[in-house]
């Protein structure tokens, strides 16, 4: 992959998906390690940040964790919109959250920007015993939309990480390019780059 | 059901050995962690308390029978008493008087047991799934399908049949979970539906409706005056590309029953019930005010940081509060309201439903109903309310 070392590109990140399906829980793993099981509801939204390496180059996620019920939908959009990737979650235990995203992923290809980056995960993959959705059904969901799909465990930890580290590896491979400003995935106006590009070469 | 009267003194709760708690009942997250309002007081400090609660007795009667006729002669006085803050121990009965829920309740007896009993929601299970997740950390609702979750659920299953166009929407736990811990579930069900459908004040139902059209009308209002309050405030958010939704929906959502510390909510909502929603705007606007000069120089994701974590200081109602109340917001309000309506179409739920329910406490000739079973008429627009 590309050159220079310490190019950070930040990249606006949602999560989408019905309630209780454990978004912020995938995210407050992700972001700070950590599982509570009751997870207070998220009211309107939460921003969180992490910064991740991939090989010689840094992603740092920008990430809007959006309120679930479909009530909420109303203030979906303006997270959605510009965003570089969203992660679409859904509860391997309940039939209907997977329906719900599937619904997601429409909206996302009607209204979203093609050239965002769609990750579908199935949460709660511990709770084995109460499954009802199968992975198989997922995949071939995802391959035939052009998604990527890892079934993951905000509580065990599994996948956590790795769905997010994919996501940063193909936004710097559907990216490769090197500006000298950074590459801007998210939003809003320049500025918000932290490396000391502007020295270099 | 859970009885728990709201004049009965501060009564603990079953507390979980090896859990400290705070004076509110939350359990405390850190080991010195401050709660606004100390828990060893000085004699002094305790006497004058004990004044204090004295002469809101007198001037509420036995079982609030003075209450109104006192409101009525001296409203001053007593927007001045409400906005030092309302006993604790006198707070559920006097929130039950300043939101009318009192009346809803006495003129409509027996309603909330077929509710809850009888009838059955399409909300149920939405309902379950969020209970364990509204307040984890107060000891009343942490106990799995003890008697707090039980009430919460109740109250939540009963608005949802009450109101099946609302239904239930994540937040209204907050709102419920609140009353709660100062009321008993028949008078916390009434206190939310004083609320949404406008006893007093303007209904906020429209906070909950499909489209959440009461957030966005709220939100458009907050943003211009934001700008108009703390001009350069609101130039740096714009340049920043932040705007109130991303910070203070949850505020109208909730009514500061989320995330904010407890003492500071209650203390809001006390003035809240008494004076209506321009108590949240003036405290949002407070609370930018207070922080402006730090808000000022942050960038993006620092701001949206500071947004949702607001120093200590800010959060003492002692220190908030005056301030919030020194920010004049009525007549603007309604502009903006009026503005907001011209641009959208005016479809927003207007006080029609509150005149009616007005009505329906004035003259005691009307009584509530409840949407029957579940075969709706849906072409029946009125309210909920029989002549």
């Amino acid at each position: 992959m590309a050159t220079s070392g310490n190019n950070i590109k930040s990249a606006k990140l949602v999560l989408l998906g019905d309630a209780g399906t454990g978004k912020s829980s995938l995210v407050l793993r992700f972001v700070k390690g950590q599982f509570v099981e009751f997870q207070e509801s998220t009211i309107g939204a939460a921003f969180f940040s992490q910064t991740l390496a991939v090989n010689d180059q840094t992603v740092k996620f920008e990430i809007w964790d959006t309120a679930g019920q479909e009530r909420y939908h109303s203030l979906a959009p303006m997270y959605y919109r510009g965003a570089a990737a969203a992660v679409i979650v859904y509860d391997i235990t309940n039939w209907a959250t997977f329906m719900r995203a599937r619904k997601w992923v429409q909206e996302l290809q009607a209204q979203g920007s093609p050239s965002t980056i769609m990750a579908l995960a199935g949460n709660k993959a511990d709770l084995l015993e109460a499954r009802q959705v199968s992975a198989e059904e997922a995949q071939t969901y995802a391959q035939e939309n052009g998604l990527f799909f890892m079934e993951t465990s905000a509580k065990t930890a599994s996948n956590v990480n790795d769905i997010f580290y994919q996501i940063a590896k193909r936004l710097l491979q559907s990216h490769p390019v090197q500006n000298p400003q950074g590459m801007i995935l998210s939003d809003r106006p320049a500025q918000r780059v932290v490396s000391t590009t502007s020295c270099c070469s | 059901m859970e009885k728990k009267r709201a004049n009965d003194e501060f009564e603990p709760g079953p507390i979980l050995p090896s859990q400290s708690v705070d004076r509110f009942e939350f359990i405390k997250q850190e080991q010195n962690s401050s709660e606004g309002l100390s828990t060893s007081r000085s004699a002094n400090e305790h006497e004058r308390e004990e004044r204090r609660i004295r002469k809101w007795r007198k001037i509420i009667g036995v079982g609030g029978s003075d209450w109104k006729q006192y409101v009525r002669r001296k409203p001053h006085v007593v927007k001045k008493l409400i906005r030092k803050g309302i006993p604790d121990c006198l707070r559920g009965l006097v929130w039950q008087l300043i939101s009318g829920s009192r009346d809803l309740l006495l003129m409509n007896p027996g309603v909330y047991e077929q509710l809850v009993i009888y009838e059955t929601s399409a909300s149920e299970l939405d309902i379950i799934r969020d209970i364990s997740r509204t307040f984890p950390s107060h000891v009343f609702f942490q106990q799995r399908h003890g008697p707090g979750q039980r009430s919460l659920y109740n109250v939540l299953k009963a608005y949802s049949v009450y109101d099946r166009d609302v239904g239930y929407v994540q937040g209204m736990g907050f709102l419920a979970g609140l009353l709660l811990l100062y009321m008993s579930e028949e008078d916390a069900f009434w206190l939310l539906v004083a609320l949404l459908k406008g006893a007093v004040h303007a209904p906020m139902e429209g906070l909950y409706l499909a489209g959440l059209p009461l957030v966005q009308q709220y939100l458009f209002q907050f943003e211009q005056l934001v700008k108009e309050h703390s001009p350069k405030l609101g130039q740096h958010f714009s340049e920043e590309m932040i705007n109130p939704s991303m910070y203070a929906s949850q505020w109208f959502i909730t009514l500061f029953s989320y995330s904010f510390p407890f003492p500071l909510a209650l203390r809001i909502w006390d003035v809240f019930l008494f004076e209506g929603v321009k108590v949240v705007f003036k405290v949002g606007l407070a609370l930018l005010k207070f922080c402006h000069d730090d808000l000022i120089k942050l960038p993006f994701e620092k701001l949206i940081h500071a947004l949702r974590n607001f120093p200590e200081d800010a959060m003492n109602p002692d220190t908030l509060l005056p301030l919030a109340f020194s920010v004049k917001v009525s007549k603007r309000l309604e502009e903006l309201q009026q503005e907001y309506e011209k641009r959208n179409g005016g479809t927003l739920p207007k006080a029609g439903s509150t005149n009616r329910l007005l009505q329906a406490i004035k003259h005691k000739e009307l009584s509530i109903k409840p949407e029957r079973s579940n075969c709706v008429q849906k072409d029946d627009p009125s309210p909920r309310i029989l002549h």
